[in-house]
């Protein structure tokens, strides 16, 4: 066990099917990149280590599927989650739309302690595709949304060109960092031996 | 307490002497066995290379292992059926009589039917720890057998495959797999989903790391022998082909899937590791049922859920069901030893609960613990053993410690390593053996307890498994360990003082030079074991056996045979006590000098004992003989005690069964000076 205190994150990637989070993600951890299509089933699991000011940080990146089917696995993936990264495709109008639903299902899923403080971010994926010319969702209106929502960063990036993806990662743990609660100190309870001890079973079982 | 055992010449040995010939032809049984499994061998996807397995061996997991799994399939079982019979023999040596009589008829009936109707015989063959028998449920909740899903086809759950991969190898499956047909739907769509999480996780792992690669080649080598507690190959992750080949892992994690502790590798760098085992749990747990095993090829993965934290085996050691679950709650125990169950509040506030930085520094505690599993039968016959001490001595030392009971103190108890020299407590309060094994586990694990005199806090989980109380523990000399337990945190400087006392008292009373001296001169050893002039063999046995035989097998004489251990081909026993949960086992001696020969020997009474219990399947037994080509294996198990014995494999069931009587005789005569008797704590 190292001397030096690490910090574990977990974040959670969600999105409409196809707005390229397992793109990011790929793109992020491993730097690659590939056109082909590939839905995610369930959910994929990355680890990469990054080191966020003075401290060592392991992020935990939890790329979930798109499609609706898998929604089912919803409390179990959120729990304990740290970060949430939204991404939406800037050239998709109904994958911004449903941004809101996603930032819903996971308060209600994941209920974090605080809900308003819960750290988001924003991708708008996809801005290299066909030069911009196709983009339906403008960064104004895109920006607008995220202060709406309690001023959540907002990135454009491009998991093909590699734009953008470490600095909006780099976001997503400082803000995760931020948000951590401070330890308290683990006092657990002594012994009270003048009282009731638990009842044992005296024979072992066997 | 049967006591008269030595009177008893008839004994169960005549009984049983017969029972030997359905089997003494043991090659045409084993091979038909070995068919049975080859077949099935032909089905079941091969994850790994078995020479993978046998050439890793860092760790003493890894020791002797490689040919251990060719073993259970060979096992021949002679079961005691019909629990009244063998019970009758387990009263035999209190009441002679006509019930030998009567249980060798019964034994010789069933073993006959074993022995000529070949559709019995899966029956008589104990494969229930094996991975060869499809139609074993050893969980009715979920067990979700992969080799089914070889066989039957459902494209969905293909990535299901992964996730061996991952552990394994890479290798791929021949079919694509299917979900149990059992568990209908749920299951099918739990595979589909909380395997997919696998597949990329282990691609994750490749990539990252290629970075750590040199690092994990650099890891230290461990020397054989003398075994260090603390975490191996810690830079290892999933990637590393290493960390996939050790043969047994353990991992802690949270239910949001943050990891606690890894027995091998970096916990960080498993994260992605431990992401996917919680997905397969937490899946499973939102359908309102729970994950207990997975079956992969020659791999067990168990799983165990308590409150916020989820704890995991893999195994490959071919250890039963029930051990590898029971080592699983044994971890969480030492857990709570060291946190309480306070730590699920913490959960409770925070799911985002990071709990590695409470666990600070204690893997040497985990890895001394999970070493434990593999060499320690107290971690499985839920017992504690003893320091022999003439029976004086040991009476000087309670004395000694009872007299600080009254001033506040809740348990005092003097150690010499995992072997109890005395314990003390309250009336009406015990110290579960599980306890003991936890709490001598963390000091004996921690070296600074050696050097110090300390005061810490420890919680026992059986006793109370919400608080903590504080434990004063100092040495009083190399091998021989005080330790106080209170209530009061303030109480370090009247313990001191206690400690004190207890001191000039043992010191006085000789107490700790007869410790060293039962230290230098070892345990009970199968060559010591007295030739009983009342315990003749009984006659016409050797004909009997000579009929029997008719391959020549039985050729171990009745008496020691040199390099052949004890009596009868005797090599080794445990005696467990059923009232006072303490155990004894004798020393290792020749021919079990390796440690591969004793480790082996570990896990088939491991084996044993836990088809002894089994309640599940076909079990509980009264006695069981097996032979396979390491040992013959004789275990007994009455209200009283339950013995263990391991003889050569060449030894006669009938001669045995009668050294066995010897051993309980023997165990009877020394009790006082073996186990911790009358003036205890323990009234049950």
């Amino acid at each position: 066990m190292s001397a030096r205190k690490r910090t574990l994150l977990k974040v959670i990637i969600l999105g409409d099917s196809g707005v390229g989070k397992t793109s990011l993600m790929n793109q992020y951890v491993n730097k690659k990149f590939s056109n082909q299509y590939k839905a995610t089933i369930g959910a994929d699991f990355l680890t990469k280590e990054v080191q966020v000011e003075d401290r060592l940080v392991t992020m935990q990146i939890w790329d979930t599927a798109g499609q609706e089917r898998f929604q089912s696995l919803g409390v179990a993936f959120y729990r304990g989650a740290d970060c949430c990264v939204l991404v939406y495709d800037v050239n998709v109008m109904k994958s911004f739309d449903n941004l809101e639903n996603w930032r819903e299902e996971f308060l209600i899923q994941a209920s974090p302690s605080d809900q308003d403080n819960f750290p988001f971010v924003v991708l708008g994926n996809k801005v290299d595709v066909d030069g911009g010319n196709s983009r339906v969702v403008s960064e104004k209106k895109a920006k607008a949304w995220c202060s709406s929502k309690g001023n959540i960063p907002y990135f454009e990036t491009s998991a093909k060109e590699d734009f953008n993806v470490d600095s909006a990662f780099q976001c997503i743990a400082k803000n995760a960092l931020k948000n951590e609660s401070d330890e308290e100190i683990y006092l657990p309870d002594t012994i009270d031996v003048a009282g009731v001890r638990p009842p044992k079973s005296s024979v072992c079982e066997c | 307490m049967a006591s008269s055992g030595g009177k008893d010449s008839s004994s169960p040995i005549d009984s049983n002497g017969r029972v030997g010939r359905e089997h003494s032809n043991p090659e045409a049984i084993s091979a038909l066995y070995e068919d049975l499994f080859e077949n099935d061998n032909s089905e079941r996807p091969c994850y790994l290379p078995d020479s993978g397995q046998e050439d890793y061996s860092g760790d003493g997991d890894g020791v002797g292992d490689g040919d251990e799994d060719g073993n259970s399939p060979r096992e021949i079982v002679q079961k005691g059926r019909g629990d009244s019979v063998v019970e009758e023999k387990g009263e035999l040596n209190a009441a002679n009589g006509a019930s030998p009589e009567a249980s060798a008829t019964q034994m010789n009936n069933d073993s006959r039917e074993s022995g000529s109707d070949v559709g019995t015989l899966p029956e008589d063959l104990d494969a229930r720890s094996s991975t060869g028998n499809e139609d074993e449920i050893q969980e009715k909740d979920h067990e979700f057998n992969f080799r089914d899903r070889v066989r039957a086809e459902s494209s969905s759950t293909e990535r299901l495959v992964h996730l061996d991969g991952e552990m394994s190898s890479d290798r791929g499956l021949d079919g694509p797999p299917s979900p149990t047909s059992s568990q209908g739907g749920t299951s099918g769509y739990m595979a589909g989903s909380g395997s997919s999480s696998a597949s990329t996780s282990s691609v994750s792992g490749v990539e990252i790391g290629t970075d750590q690669d040199t690092e994990g080649i650099g890891s230290r080598k461990e020397e054989r022998g003398v075994w260090v507690p603390g975490k191996r190959h810690s830079q290892e992750d999933d990637s590393h082909p290493s960390w996939r080949r050790h043969k047994k892992h353990f991992f802690i994690l949270s239910n949001a899937g943050k990891p606690i502790y890894s027995r091998y590798g970096d916990e960080h760098k498993l994260a992605g590791f431990s992401a996917t085992l919680q997905a397969i749990m937490s899946f499973v747990e939102n359908s309102g049922d729970t994950i207990h095993l997975v079956r992969a090829g020659d791999h067990q993965i168990i799983f165990l859920v308590r409150g916020p934290l989820y704890l995991v085996c893999i195994s490959s050691t071919d250890e039963p069901f029930q051990v590898l679950k029971g080592q699983l709650e044994l971890l969480h125990g030492q857990l709570l030893l060291i946190l309480t169950k306070a730590v699920e509040k913490c959960f409770l506030k925070n799911s985002k609960f990071d709990m590695r930085p409470l666990l600070g520094g204690t893997d040497v505690v985990f890895s001394s613990l999970i070493h434990a599993f593999s060499w320690d039968p107290a971690t499985f016959l839920s017992a504690y053993s003893c320091l022999p001490l003439p029976y004086v001595t040991r009476q000087a030392a309670c004395g000694a410690l009872q007299d600080m009971t009254d001033s506040g103190v809740l348990f005092a108890l003097l150690m010499c390593g995992t072997k109890v020299i005395s314990l003390v407590g309250p009336r009406k309060a015990s110290l579960h053996p599980h306890d003991l094994l936890l709490l001598s586990n963390f000091i004996l694990s921690s070296d600074s307890f050696r050097t110090s005199e300390s005061f810490s806090p420890v919680c026992l989980p059986r006793y109370n498994a919400t608080a903590f109380m504080y434990a004063y523990v100092q040495y009083l000399n190399k091998d021989t360990c005080l330790i106080l337990l209170t209530g009061d945190p303030n109480d370090f400087f009247h313990l001191k003082e206690c400690r004190a006392q207890i001191e000039i008292a043992l010191r006085e009373s000789d107490v700790l030079r007869e410790v060293n001296n039962s230290i230098s001169r070892g345990g009970l050893r199968i060559e010591d074991l007295p030739d009983s002039e009342d315990l003749v063999p009984p006659e016409g046995v050797s004909s009997r056996e000579d009929r029997s035989s008719g391959d020549g097998a039985s050729t171990s004489a009745f008496n020691s045979v040199p390099g052949a251990g004890g009596a009868a081909g005797l090599w080794h026993f445990i005696y467990r006590s059923t009232y006072l949960d303490q155990f004894v086992a004798s020393e290792f001696s020749p021919p079990l000098n390796t440690r591969s020969a004793q480790k082996r020997l570990y896990r088939a009474f491991q084996k044993l004992h836990a088809s002894m219990h089994d309640t599940e399947a076909s079990g509980p037994h009264k006695m069981q003989y097996r032979r396979d080509e390491n040992h013959v294996l004789l275990s007994w198990r009455n209200s009283d005690f339950e013995l263990y014995a391991a003889f050569d494999p060449l030894a006669e069931k009938s001669s045995a069964i009668f050294v066995c009587n010897r051993i309980c005789q023997w165990i009877r005569d020394v009790e006082c000076e073996i186990f911790l008797l009358g003036a205890t704590p323990f009234n049950w």
